[in-house]
């Protein structure tokens, strides 16, 4: 009768987690020891009570949420691949070249990505307010992890290091959360508000999910504002942006911003310098307009005030619109600058995609000041970045 | 909760496994289905009931699976493997925080959904309503034990398992953890049916 007391396995024996031995040795203690029965009476209570407990339901927005992550990745992968067939033809030097400037730019590549493993954490630094991570408020610094949400008040602004590769500037009232970090991508989502990124990373290592499309970086500085609709503008103050949804593309330059709405994705990328009635005009042409005599009402006031350097939006409207107007654009744009030997009126019209490449880098010329040494630079790197990343896949 | 379990064998099983490990998306969905109440009840019960921030951490918790279930080797329980990582985001979470948040501070208990049918009766859910303040208010070595045996339905080996200590340990916490909720809601005595 006086054998050891249990007090100790009380909620194994509850559990039935005691071998059967054990068990009734508990049982045959409980029957004789009154001190180890009222406890015994305690820690039942405290399982029946446990036993209430209920399970709480995830959300449903958990599985949404979670495919935009899963989402960002896929889009990276189809990004990469278009980067190559769109963005290749800059120049084309002879084979040898290539090759050996892309085991060049693989070589370098490699050393930049790695030269310090990526730390699944962005730092941020309160600039002033009270910047929230999750529904923490951060002190001098914090740290955004993958898949948190980095949130400014009124009165809030705050600075991420976007790994080695530049900074980002959190406006006030601006929402963005970390979805991706890793040597060959760092992604953010900007839900609403604006920020200011510099980033002096190679191309294509930087994106800005939007609601209405992507901010592909391609070694520059500039703001992306998105407003309560979803839709956005971009402002390219150094640099090229690439702004996508979809198979829509748009190519901003410094200087340059274009606005993007949900549904449609970019607009005409636009020189912040053009005629206020060029810039409505295009809004018009974008967004609005319907109705074909108010499209063309827009398309005349957009071929009357457009000026060399306007050949940016003109170009990218050659693949939007339809026969008749992409014929009045192609004459105005001739009209502006001539096109290359090569480039025909037939073959523009037919959207031949090496003509428009053609013109376009002819074109390139007067919307930014990239040297040519810049531009082979974006295409080595453009394509080294895209085997990287496909070594990455199959490991 | 036998029954639970059998249905879980059938849903999630090597098969599954194995295609979120070859990137099926489907079976990723399978599972995120399958374990997303708990892992996200976890979170709640974990961080003091702010369900923002368990959505987060569960969302951390579901893209680490899917980007390291290729690092899984099955040489451990499946369970055993996510429920440690579930344990582990809620830990740096609330050190992240460095503070819980009182049950008093969450939404009303009528928004909060309940799975089991039998406890939507009114008095259940306000002896439901009090447990989980009371879970809320235990020491986190007392609370992680009893959230991971009445919430995942792990066995002592298991929590030991993923909480990274002994049966014994696992034992002992669970008896402090029930005599503390006893001890606090002593007036509900009267509304459970102990039996034998």
């Amino acid at each position: 009768m006086f054998s050891k007391h249990v007090r100790k396995e009380l909620s194994a024996y509850c559990h039935g987690e005691l071998a059967p031995e054990e068990s009734r040795r508990v049982a045959e203690h409980l029957i004789g020891c009154p001190r180890c029965r009222a406890e015994f009476e305690e820690v039942k209570l405290g399982v029946k009570l446990a036993e209430q407990m209920p399970q709480i339901a995830a959300p449903d927005s958990l599985w949404t949420d979670l495919q935009s992550l899963l989402a960002a990745q896929t889009d990276q992968v189809k990004v990469a691949g278009r980067d190559r067939s769109r963005f290749g033809i800059l120049f084309q030097p002879s084979f040898a070249v290539t090759a050996a400037a892309i085991v060049l730019a693989i070589g370098f590549g490699i050393f930049w990505l790695y030269r310090s493993e990526a730390r699944p954490f962005w730092e941020v630094a309160r600039i002033g307010g009270s910047p929230r991570i999750g529904s923490a408020r951060i002190g001098d610094k914090g740290k955004l992890t993958l898949g948190q949400w980095l949130e400014t008040d009124g009165d809030s602004r705050a600075r991420i290091e976007v790994g080695n590769i530049g900074q980002v500037e959190i406006d006030p009232n601006t929402r963005v959360r970390l979805l991706q970090t890793s040597p060959t991508e760092h992604r953010l989502e900007l839900a609403r508000g604006r920020m200011s990124a510099r980033i002096w990373a190679p191309p294509r290592l930087f994106f800005v999910d939007t609601p209405s499309g992507v901010a592909a970086d391609l070694g520059c500085a500039y703001t992306l504002e998105v407003d309560d609709a979803g839709g956005s503008l971009l402002r390219v103050t150094s640099g090229w942006v690439a702004l996508q949804l979809r198979d829509r593309e748009s190519m901003v330059p410094a200087g340059a911003a274009c606005a993007t709405r949900v549904g449609i994705g970019p607009g005409t990328p636009y020189f912040e310098d053009a005629s206020e009635s060029f810039r409505a005009a295009l809004t018009k042409l974008d967004f609005e307009a319907k109705a074909t005599d108010s499209k063309n009402g827009a398309l005349d006031v957009l071929l009357s005030e457009s000026r060399v350097r306007d050949t940016l939006a003109l170009w990218h409207l050659l693949a939007r619109l339809d026969a008749k107007d992409r014929a009045r654009v192609y004459d105005a744009m001739a009209a502006l600058v001539p096109p290359p030997s090569g480039v025909t009126r037939d073959g523009v019209l037919q959207l031949n995609e090496q003509m428009l490449q053609t013109w376009k880098d002819s074109l390139e010329k007067s919307w930014s000041g990239d040297s040519a040494l810049r531009k082979a630079w974006i295409k080595v790197w453009t394509r080294g970045l895209g085997k990287i990343r496909g070594w990455q896949g199959k490991r | 909760m036998e029954q639970r379990a059998v249905m879980e064998q059938q849903t999630v099983d090597a098969h599954v496994i194995e295609a979120c490990r070859q990137g099926d998306r489907e079976a990723f969905r399978l599972l995120f289905e399958t374990y997303k109440d708990r892992v996200f009840s976890i979170a709640v019960y974990s961080l003091g009931g702010d369900r923002n921030a368990a959505g987060d951490v569960a969302q951390q918790v579901f893209l680490k699976l899917m980007t390291t279930i290729t690092q899984f080797r099955g040489n451990a329980e499946f369970t055993t493997w996510l429920y440690r990582m579930v344990v582990n985001v809620c830990i740096d979470e609330q050190r992240r925080q460095r503070r819980f948040f009182p049950f008093g501070d969450l939404e009303p208990m009528s928004r909060v959904e309940d799975r089991r049918p039998q406890e939507k009766h009114y008095a259940r859910l306000e002896i439901a309503d009090s447990v989980k303040a009371a879970i809320a208010e235990l020491k986190p070595k007392f609370r992680l034990p009893i959230l991971l045996k009445y919430i995942e339905e792990l066995s002592y080996e298991e929590i030991a398992q993923v909480l990274g200590c002994s049966k014994g340990t696992v034992a002992s916490r669970l008896n402090r953890g029930h005599k503390a909720l006893a001890k606090r809601l002593a007036h509900l005595r009267g509304q459970i049916v102990l039996g034998d």
